[in-house]
């Protein structure tokens, strides 16, 4: 598909899906519910905010109520059932939501306002040319051409986009979108060339796939007395994170009684704040092992793989330069065992 | 697909005052719609999630057990803003129940061996409903000797006042209660539970242990446990932690890799020994 | 700056080798450009760690608040300042800590940097005398190092702290800097393009609290925020909620802010978070002709209670 035919796509897309795409506002860039016409982004490093809440919304209404004379009104939430697009969702973020649909579809009881909205959706991903120096994909399990929670990959080749199907869901919406042009085998070749580059060019490299076990037995080391020491508890690495997805519930009233979660962060302190006032997590101490621990040890056991796909974010932004790539590798190499003796 | 997010009206038929303190009531409550009463099956050491519509919701213990047929009962300590809420309500309020959740006592691995029951304070709610599930006449067979021991802090903060007096008439159960200082007119034991437990030392052999209580009993008590010989594939303690969903989903109630809500609320003490001390 | 580096490593090493500190908090290089860490140090061999550059930008008086170890800090003049607001507020036991003063000549401001490369990415940047250098794949700019520098320090007089034990590298004199020129866009707005203005900055919070907990005064055991007995206020990123936080700690810091622009910088959606304060900085100026965080002694305006105050707002 030739690039200047994305307004098409979008436009073709709008008709039967609600699509969300990175829109750039002042020097950020989110992901948006766009329009045909919308102006939107895709010569960006990665979102500000990560895609997941388009699945998993900051505020979400569970469903509305009544409180009557004699009783209560209960109000379903409506039937999840709008087609989504994520048009333009970066691999380290699909793969995200590969990981969250496994945790959140898991158990006695799925979530079912997640699961029913990533059923409904269609993603149309597009791979990473050039990754910056604080991707850390592969050492998730993950590439810059990735392809995990993908059904449509879009590979930049200059002027063009090449568009591989993934899944099932993407060769359906490829069907209906006939004036795409069969790609050319030296187009095929580029795309092969380009992924290949572009995993050479991720130069963070951290030994995420040995970490696991290392943490395996280390609840009790000092390390976490250490480590912990810069973070001033805020949820900028909770909250830009694409996996994170702790969340808490409660009634607000506007005109009507609502029953709402809202994200919530495991660094906050009265996250597992006891009604009693006992807190099992009291200290910043706990709160950061509980994350480290979480994405990789308790997820990857509960699981499989770790709870972290390697974009960077928490890396960027936070307010201390709290980096998780050198807590992941100083655990993997056991510096943090030496240090502390 | 099912939403488990949505509650089941139901009204409060009665509400008593468990305690002198006036802080616990024991609510009990009729579902709405028949038909959701026939979904709550529930097994004694499960919870719910109760909605205070207007307040909010949180998680409570079933204090009833399912031999109680057409009711439901909850044993609430009024804490939080969901809890005084509840508190606040008057019979025939209606109010929202989601559930039941967690994995609840191990009714089969205690078929056919001896049940020993310690509970203190507040925690003796799901103890109570496992307590009543045994000596239904339905199932009494199945089990083997009954021994209850139940603290307080003083006579009048024993829950449950009106079970305890027909408990003690029946012969099929060792029911031991005891409270913390002695006071006057008081008949019963006196001392802390794991002084109680040491004393009564109730035999290991062929047993199993069932533990609730605040953290700074299950302490105390876990030396004698082991000390009497109960091994720590037989012994269940039921734990409490801050929980939203109930399903596992929030994040919040984790103990290392297992949710208090849906691995739990019930694990053995072998399970809890190999899990972070962080609960 | 960097004049100072040699100093404040000397005299770290002199207070933990005669320990007259536990502990010294400080900045250590960090890992990406443009950025230094808190680190905390206490051994002599690990000194040679400590930074200073104007990208320590953390306001490190945080992380002596409730601490009973006796620790030596490295602090700016804004840093300082909060020390002494802290102090006052008994949040910091004055005895327990040794305040490194070092001179600031200005911090550099991340965003102004990354809105100036439109979405390429700072692969390397080195500051020399008044120019920055910026890198990154296909290109490399040599620009000016005050176009850079964070707005707070723009405007800020007290590049020297005010407040301090040990002093290190030069002093740099008072500057007759016109403290309040960020605000006045903000007052030559109507109200009503005044609450437009503030609704549209607003609407991009997500509530990560990273202001509040970067703030050398949001000390409070249990924050408003966090209280549900009662609950305040709405818990959700809609505005009036997102609204009713930001002003409420905007009154909470008011008299006691001292402008270190921690919580504009920390903002992860580019929220100038530190225009309210400074236009109530300014009030307290006008009406009190007080500036927090110089003296320990003095009481703030809004911590006494005087009969002949004018209340007018009472009526």
């Amino acid at each position: 598909m030739e690039k200047k035919r994305i307004p098409k796509l979008i436009k073709e897309l709008t008709k039967e899906h609600e699509v969300f795409a990175p829109v750039k506002k002042e020097s950020l860039v989110f992901f948006e519910k766009v329009s045909p016409g919308s102006e939107i982004s895709l010569d960006f490093q990665n979102t500000t905010k990560s895609p997941k809440e388009v699945l998993f919304p900051q505020t979400e209404i569970l469903f509305t109520y009544d409180i009557k004379k004699n009783g209560v009104e209960i109000e379903k939430a409506p039937e999840l059932r709008k087609k989504i697009a994520l048009l333009g969702i970066r691999p380290c973020d699909a793969k995200a939501l590969s990981l969250l649909d496994k945790f959140f579809s898991s158990g006695d009881h799925k979530d079912f306002y997640f699961s029913e909205k990533r059923r409904n959706t269609t993603t149309i991903g597009l791979a990473c040319n050039r990754p910056i120096s604080t991707c850390f994909c592969t050492s998730m399990g993950g590439a810059p051409f990735g392809k995990e929670g993908m059904d449509l990959l879009l590979q930049d080749i200059n002027d063009k986009y090449l568009i591989e199907t993934v899944t099932e869901k993407g060769d359906k919406l490829v069907e209906k979108l006939p004036w795409l042009e069969d790609a050319e085998k030296a187009d095929i070749e580029k795309a092969r060339d380009l992924a290949r580059d572009a995993e050479r060019a991720v130069t963070s490299e951290i030994s995420g796939m040995s970490v696991t076990k290392k943490l395996d037995g280390m609840f009790d080391n000092p390390l976490w007395d250490q480590i912990y020491k810069k973070c001033l508890g805020c949820g900028v690495c909770t909250y830009l994170c694409p996996t994170c997805c702790c969340f808490d519930v409660l009634d607000e009233a506007t005109t009507k009684w609502k029953r709402i979660r809202i994200w919530d962060s495991c660094q906050f302190s009265c996250f597992t704040l006891q009604g009693s006032g006992y807190n099992p997590r009291p200290s910043g101490k706990e709160r950061m092992r509980q994350r480290i621990m979480h994405k990789f040890n308790y997820f990857p056991k509960n699981h499989g793989e770790n709870f972290c796909v390697g974009c960077g974010r928490c890396v960027q932004e936070c307010p201390v330069n709290f980096d998780i790539r050198e807590v992941v590798e100083g655990i993997s190499t056991d510096i943090w065992r030496k240090k502390n003796g | 697909m099912d939403n488990p997010y949505i509650p089941s009206p139901a009204a409060i038929r009665k509400i008593t005052v468990e305690n002198e303190e006036k802080d616990i009531k024991t609510f009990e409550l009729v579902f709405n719609d028949p038909e959701d009463l026939k979904d709550f099956r529930y097994k004694c050491g499960q919870f719910a999630e109760i909605s205070a519509f207007g307040a909010g919701e949180c998680p409570i213990g079933i204090a009833s057990s399912p031999t109680d047929e057409g009711y439901i009962q909850f044993t609430v300590k009024k804490v939080g803003v969901v809890t005084t809420a509840l508190h606040n309500s008057e019979e025939g309020t209606v109010i929202g129940v989601r559930g039941p959740f967690g994995n609840g006592f191990p009714l089969k691995a205690m078929e056919g061996r001896n049940v020993v029951i310690i509970g203190g304070g507040f925690a003796f709610t799901t103890l109570r409903s496992l307590t009543n599930f045994i000596l239904h006449k339905t199932n009494r067979d199945r089990f083997r000797e009954l021994t209850v021991i139940y603290g307080a802090r003083n006579p009048g903060e024993l829950l449950y006042k009106y079970d305890l007096q027909t408990w003690k008439q029946r012969d099929d159960i060792s029911l031991n209660v005891t409270i913390d200082q002695a006071v006057p007119n008081w008949t019963g034991l006196v001392g802390f539970v794991p002084a109680v437990l040491k004393e009564l030392a109730p035999s290991s052999d062929n047993a199993i242990a069932i533990i609730c209580g605040p953290p700074i009993m299950i302490r105390f008590i876990m030396p004698v446990i082991s000390e009497l010989g109960f091994s720590p594939e037989d012994t269940f303690l039921s734990l409490e932690m801050r929980m939203k969903c109930g399903i596992g989903k929030c994040g919040r109630c984790n103990i290392g890799n297992k949710f208090v809500c849906k691995d739990g609320p019930v694990f053995t003490y072998k399970e809890l020994q190999m899990m972070p001390k962080e609960h | 700056m960097h004049n100072a580096e040699e100093s404040i490593r000397e005299a770290a090493k002199k207070l933990l080798s005669e320990k007259k500190v536990d502990l010294i908090v400080g900045h250590e290089q960090g890992t990406l450009p443009l950025r230094t860490t808190p680190c905390f140090i206490d051994k002599v061999e690990d000194v040679p760690k400590l930074v200073w550059n104007e990208n320590c930008d953390a306001n490190l008086s945080k992380y002596l608040i409730g601490r009973k170890e006796r620790m030596g800090v490295v602090a700016k003049g804004c840093d300082a300042r909060s020390i002494a607001v802290c102090t006052f507020e008994k949040q910091i036991v004055r005895d327990n800590v040794v305040i490194i003063g070092a001179p600031c000549s200005g911090l550099i401001d991340k965003k102004k940097v990354r809105t100036k490369l439109e979405g390429k990415e700072l692969l390397e940047a080195t500051i020399e005398d008044e120019q920055i250098q910026l890198k990154g794949e296909g290109f490399e700019l040599v620009l000016p190092k005050k176009d850079f520098v964070c707005s707070s320090c723009l405007t800020c007089r007290h590049k020297t702290p005010p407040i301090y034990d040990v002093f290190a590298g030069t002093k740099v004199p008072e500057v007759e800097a016109d403290e309040f020129s960020d605000v006045a866009d903000l007052e030559a707005k109507s109200s009503k393009e005044r609450w437009t203005h503030f609704k549209e900055a607003l609407d991009k919070c997500i509530r990560c609290y990273a202001c509040r907990d970067v703030c050398p005064l949001c000390y409070c055991k249990t924050c408003f925020v966090d209280q549900t007995m009662p609950i305040w206020f709405g818990k959700t990123t809609d505005l009036s909620d997102t609204m009713i936080y930001h002003l409420v700690r905007a009154f909470h810091v008011a008299g006691r802010c001292v402008d270190c622009g921690a919580c504009s910088r920390a903002c992860p959606m580019n929220i100038n978070l530190r225009e309210l304060m400074k236009k109530t900085e300014k009030i307290m100026k006008e009406r009190y002709n007080y500036t927090a965080g110089l003296s320990l002694e003095k009481v703030p305006p809004l911590g006494e209670f005087k009969m002949d105050d004018s209340q007018e707002f009472i009526k």
